[in-house]
């Protein structure tokens, strides 16, 4: 329609990506303790979130979108745990590549930015009423 | 939401059964371009699109098919819409209320 609905537009899609990041987030969060159900087998494997540029050939506008989900190829850490169905000979077993503190600054991150987004949302609507109150006097 | 368009149809209406009453004197406005009537026709009916949009969002979000943030944005947009519509017209039935006082 306008500029500023266009950049609406915009930053919604920005919330919408950053709603997908946090969604992965609380997957990693979750299955932090997600283990090999027998010896050998993989653990949970580190999500991450990759972001991609949206060119909108309706309206030219480029937008953001959550492209694909990569697996995080750092090494599992290794516990010593001998009674764990997934514990190897010498009684170790693999756990997920997920870092609490990681995710923490991740979230914050993605709380941040969702704000920024909203925050543009916010003034591009108070730049449409104030050329609004022109019309009204 | 449904309260307002509802009456945005029932001011289609209006405009419509105006028009008809009109009969000729709507054709010599579309021979200048055109007129305020239509205007107001066309505003009226980008505004019930809007609306509309809005509503169907709401619903999609109470199904689970859409997000929050599409329904903030399409009212919004829907908000934008309306009020700009209702302050032309404002302006203009205040212009029309200026002639009308103008002493002959």
């Amino acid at each position: 329609m306008g500029n500023a609905s266009d950049a609406m537009q915009v930053s919604a899609s920005g919330m919408r990506a950053q709603a997908a990041r946090m969604r992965i987030i609380s997957e990693n969060i979750a299955n932090a303790d997600s283990t090999a159900r027998e010896a050998g087998g993989d653990p949970y494997q580190r999500q991450i979130p990759v972001f991609d540029t949206e060119l909108d050939r309706a309206s030219g506008i480029n937008r953001v979108r959550m492209t694909d989900v990569a697996q995080d190829q750092s090494d599992f850490t290794l516990e010593y745990d001998p009674g764990h169905p997934a514990a190897d000979e010498s009684g170790y077993i693999r756990t997920s590549n997920v870092n609490m503190l990681v995710e923490m600054m991740d979230m914050r991150e993605a709380l941040r930015t969702y704000e920024a987004n909203l925050n543009m949302i916010e003034n591009s609507r108070r730049m449409q009423e104030r050329a609004l109150d022109l019309l009204r006097r | 939401m449904a309260g307002d368009l509802t009456g945005v149809q029932a001011y289609q209406a209006a405009i419509r059964s105006a028009q008809a009453a009109a009969g000729t004197g709507s054709e010599k406005v579309e021979a200048g371009g055109a007129g305020f009537g239509d205007l107001l026709a066309e505003a009226i009916s980008q505004t019930s699109n809007s609306l509309g949009h809005a509503e169907q969002m709401t619903a999609a979000s109470a199904t689970g098919d859409a997000e929050l943030i599409d329904v903030a944005t399409a009212v919004s947009a829907a908000e934008i819409t309306l009020e700009t519509m209702v302050a032309v017209r404002d302006e203009v039935v205040r212009a029309y209320q200026e002639i009308l006082r103008m002493p002959i």
